[in-house]
């Protein structure tokens, strides 16, 4: 990245020189006399046009999104003010809408999913960072890790549906709570299996970028394996491990369709965990199709909008982590 | 913004059906009658090479896409209220197609068949007063009926609705409480249990969840195999759902635009938890640059579906309209306009 | 010739017995046999490529984290063979110092130091810890210079005080043997010399190793000098009587800069 960095600017400084007027005519008539270097030049610049383009677009699309966001919601923002996010009530028929139910089932799902899931990602992180870096079977799990990506979401739930729910009922009825089977758990685990090629796969990377000599300077002090893993290369990867944790949960966040077929769909604040919940973005997926008065609509693109604020802190909190944490961030 | 992406797939449609010299028309709405209106739209293509694209997008989709004039027709199993049809900018005719009944259907272990229940149980359970499948109350209807020590499991539909809407009409004329706390609604503020996508995710959870109760059209209850109960009518008897009994249910006065809600019938052997099912058109069919074929053509399908279409409803487990209806349905499909001339004679 | 040697090493520590290591096919180290004298500094010396950083990290085992290689022969340590021990405890008698200054980023200095103790799990009072930080880093001549900065990170240091780090962190564990892979050749003159010195101290109390490419350090701070060539170990002596008189063709020409 610096390298990069370094290599534009280096070439941008003779561009400035080249354009500036006094020495224009010389600089000019050098460039004729080898007109490859001039052909260069111009795509050179063409080049960097697109790049700007492309870092542009990113731009537009997001103030875009948010813009359409806010303005739509408009009629909510002004009916319930702050009082939205507090309020427990949705209920489209007597025009009352509160989002504080979707708020926590939002937040309670994605965070549990996580922490259900770390200690498979960190341990696939060290299995493929570490223990199989090559060979046959790191290949082999890899390419599974590849693939639990790519599953659409609605397999996700349909697989849900038929091996967490009876479990989850079945453990339910054990201990004595209504066997819905459905519920904030069992969207939990789902979700956890989701996000952990995200978190797993990122772990990876930066786990094979520990230096060499780090883990001989451990093994030389007669540490194990098992001590440089956790001591030496984990916390020197720890930003970067935090950088996939943030991508994971980003998705966790957001994940609507298998969601929507575990959570039970209930628009409450779920009163354990294994009680039936809604995220924003499963309500949405619910009721934005028929959602008839303006009010309904603009309550639940309100919604959106605070799932937008949600993740964007997330990211953000996720990169000031990762600022503090990274190795040599105090030099 | 919206409008004009749908007026422009309108004229997109409208463009390729005059390319393959093929008279198409559009219409979207309701979810519940989707099955029969794929089955008839099928059938009256093959006869007529009129090709019908309908969308199931729900109730409220349906008579908001209509409004917006993007379609031909819409459709609806709740009838548009006062306020949707002053929205409408112009009267707007209703033509009853089917009558669906809603089912109280339930997976209580060893109760297969035959639990009766009362308005009040129905309300109760789903108010979540009623917790357990022993209580005395349903007990008390149940004499023959073994009821376990079980905890009650709401199932409703999680995206808004116009099965939920009959269910909560019901519930709203029959209990007051209900009527108080939750009123009827599309997607109403339930007070308790967990909610099932559509008609299939509702019957698939009930059929999961032991102890659960939930609300399905009859024809998934009865595909899926899940039992469902008798319910006691305003008369005072226990009524198995059924084509027979919903049609009687709509064995009732009807208004002369059909817009009645047939739920908690006075006929005596009639089902309480019944409704028509709706198609709607603009009385005025010179709208949105609209060509006469083209609203001959919607008005050829609707009388075709209350007369020769009827014939394929009870095989998907939807009740017929009476003969008496078809009568209003002929009087308000003759006064359709085009440009103030009536299209049928 | 081996015999000659030996007479004039007082006390072997550390002594290697037809030592060859294989990388698949290729032997990379070829049966040498070589004793290092308790208390001296031995440096190993030859071009690159001729082995002998492949053989330092024999001596404490640390080349075997190379799956793909192949060791055979002995190492005794006392008349230990190191090859039948566990080499995590190997290592702690034989610490090792690398050619990059390699503190623990992750850390700060105080708990670089006590990595050693850290890393395997030994829970010690605070006040013997703190005896040891002291007793290392002054035996790395870096006490006075970090004591007000413990509880940093130790990436703030200059390379040489780096190295020193590396050194302290070694020394905490006690080690018999200390071997060294170039150490200096990372490092500025000032802080290669500061360096030099440290270790001419530090024999006193630990026996210690070194490779080098840089014929001034060997002939400045070494006891005993070995010369590898091609994988095979062609001399071993004072370092005095290799550097003016050596016996072998290859020695002089490496010495004359003929060839390295």
């Amino acid at each position: 990245m610096a390298e990069f960095h370094s290599l534009n600017s280096a070439d941008a400084r003779p561009a400035e020189n080249k354009g500036g007027a006094e020495q224009a005519p010389p600089s000019f008539k050098a460039a004729r006399g080898r007109v490859g270097r001039t052909r260069g030049r111009i795509g050179e610049i063409l080049f960097k046009i697109l790049l700007t383009g492309g870092g542009f677009v990113v731009l537009v699309i997001v103030a875009g999104i948010l813009l359409s966001l806010i303005v739509n919601s408009v009629p909510s923002l002004a009916a319930f003010g702050p009082a939205f996010l507090a309020g427990t009530t949705w209920n489209p028929s007597g025009g009352e809408f509160g989002a504080l139910p979707f708020i926590v089932g939002t937040i309670l799902t994605a965070f549990l999913a996580l922490f259900f899931s770390l200690p498979f990602s960190l341990s696939l992180s060290v299995l493929l960072g570490e223990y199989f870096r090559k060979g046959p079977f790191a290949a082999l799990i890899r390419t599974m890790m590849e693939l639990l990506a790519g599953i659409p979401s609605v397999i996700y739930g349909l697989a849900g549906t038929f091996f967490i729910v009876p479990l989850i009922q079945a453990l339910e009825m054990g201990i004595g709570f209504v066997p819905y089977g459905v519920g904030i758990i069992s969207a939990s685990i789902v979700l956890a299996v989701m996000i952990i090629p995200y978190s797993a796969s990122l772990g990876k990377e930066v786990l094979e970028l520990v230096p060499e000599e780090l883990k001989e300077g451990a093994y030389s002090l007669g540490a194990t394996r098992t001590e440089v893993v956790t001591r030496i290369m984990v916390p020197y990867s720890f930003s970067g491990i935090i950088a996939g944790i943030t991508l994971a949960l980003g998705r966790a966040l957001g994940e609507t369709i298998a969601v929507t077929m575990l959570i039970g769909n209930m628009n409450a604040i779920p009163e354990n965990l294994f009680a039936p919940g809604q995220t924003i973005a499963s309500l949405i997926a619910n009721e934005f199709n028929e959602a008839g008065a303006d009010l309904h609509r603009a309550s639940l693109l309100e919604l959106g909008l605070i799932l937008f604020v949600i993740t964007a802190l997330i990211t953000i909190l996720g990169k000031y982590v990762i600022r503090k944490m990274s190795v040599g961030g105090s030099s | 913004m919206l409008k004009r992406i749908f007026s422009v797939a309108a004229l997109a449609s409208l463009v390729l059906g005059t390319a393959t010299a093929q008279t198409s028309l559009t219409g979207s709405g309701a979810t519940f009658p989707e099955p029969l209106y794929r089955k008839m739209f099928d059938a009256y293509n093959k006869q007529t090479r009129v090709k019908v694209n309908y969308q199931g997008i729900g109730s409220g989709g349906g008579i908001k896409q209509l409004t917006d004039k993007v379609t031909d027709f819409g459709a609806t199993d709740a009838f548009m209220n006062e306020k949707e049809l002053a929205a409408a900018g112009a009267p707007i005719v209703h033509i009853p197609t089917c009558i669906g009944a809603v089912v109280v259907c339930y997976n209580i272990p060893g109760v297969n068949t035959g639990l009766k229940l009362t308005p009040d149980i129905i309300a109760g359970l789903f108010l979540g007063k009623i917790t357990k499948w022993n209580d005395p109350a349903i007990a008390a209807e149940n004499p023959k009926v073994k009821l376990p020590d079980m905890s009650v499991s709401v199932v409703h539909r999680s995206d808004s609705s116009g099965t939920s809407y009959v269910f909560t009409d019901y519930l709203t004329k029959v209990n007051a409480e209900w009527k108080d706390k939750v009123g009827m609604n599309k997607s109403p503020n339930w007070p308790t249990g967990i909610g099932g996508k559509g008609n299939p995710g509702v019957a698939d959870l009930v059929r999961r969840v032991p102890g659960a109760v939930g609300y399905v059209e009859l024809v998934y209850a009865s595909v899926n195999k899940i039992a469902f109960a008798q319910i006691k009518n305003k008369s005072g008897a226990y009524v198995t759902p059924s084509l027979k009994s919903a049609s009687a249910a709509a064995a009732v006065d009807l208004p002369d635009d059909t817009r009645v809600s047939i739920t908690d019938t006075d006929a005596k052997d009639g089902y309480p938890i019944a409704t028509f099912t709706w198609l709607i058109l603009y009385k005025e069919q010179d709208y949105n640059r609209r060509t006469k074929a083209q609203a001959k053509a919607a008005v050829d399908l609707l009388w075709w579906v209350v007369h020769a279409g009827q014939r394929y409803n009870e095989g998907l487990y939807y009740s017929q309209i009476a003969p008496a209806v078809v009568k209003k349905c002929e009087y308000l499909l003759k006064s359709v306009t085009y440009g103030g001339v009536p299209l049928l004679k | 010739m081996e015999d000659t040697i030996l007479k004039t090493m007082q006390d072997v520590i550390l002594k290697t017995e037809d030592l060859s290591v294989w990388y698949g096919e290729t032997r990379a180290v070829k049966d040498v046999n070589v004793s290092f004298a308790k208390h001296k500094i031995s440096s190993i010396m030859g071009p690159s490529g001729c082995g002998k950083t492949t053989l330092l990290r024999c001596l404490n085992r640390i080349h075997e984290l190379n799956q793909a290689v192949k060791i055979t022969g002995r190492i005794t340590l006392n008349d230990e063979n190191l090859l039948d021990i566990d080499p995590i405890l190997v290592r702690r008698k034989v610490g090792m110092v690398f050619q990059r200054p390699n503190p623990f980023p992750t850390m700060n200095i105080y708990d670089n130091v006590m990595a050693g103790y850290k890393l395997n799990g030994f829970r010690l009072k605070r006040s013997r810890a703190d005896e040891i930080v002291e007793r290392s880093l002054a035996g790395a001549g870096l006490w006075k210079e970090v004591r007000d900065s413990l509880f940093k990170r130790g990436t703030f240091l200059s390379g040489g005080q780096q190295q020193r780090l590396c050194i302290a962190r070694t020394l905490a564990l006690e080690p018999e043997v200390l071997l060294l892979d170039e150490p200096t050749s990372a490092l500025d003159p000032h802080a290669m010399t500061k360096i030099e010195e440290l270790l001419v101290e530090l024999k006193k109390t630990v026996t210690i190793i070194i490779v080098t490419h840089n014929l001034g350090q060997a002939g400045r701070i070494s006891d005993y000098t070995s010369f590898m060539y091609l994988g095979e170990l062609l001399e071993t002596g004072p370092t005095e009587s290799v550097f003016t008189n050596p016996k072998h063709e290859e020695t002089e020409k490496y010495l004359t800069g003929r060839i390295g």
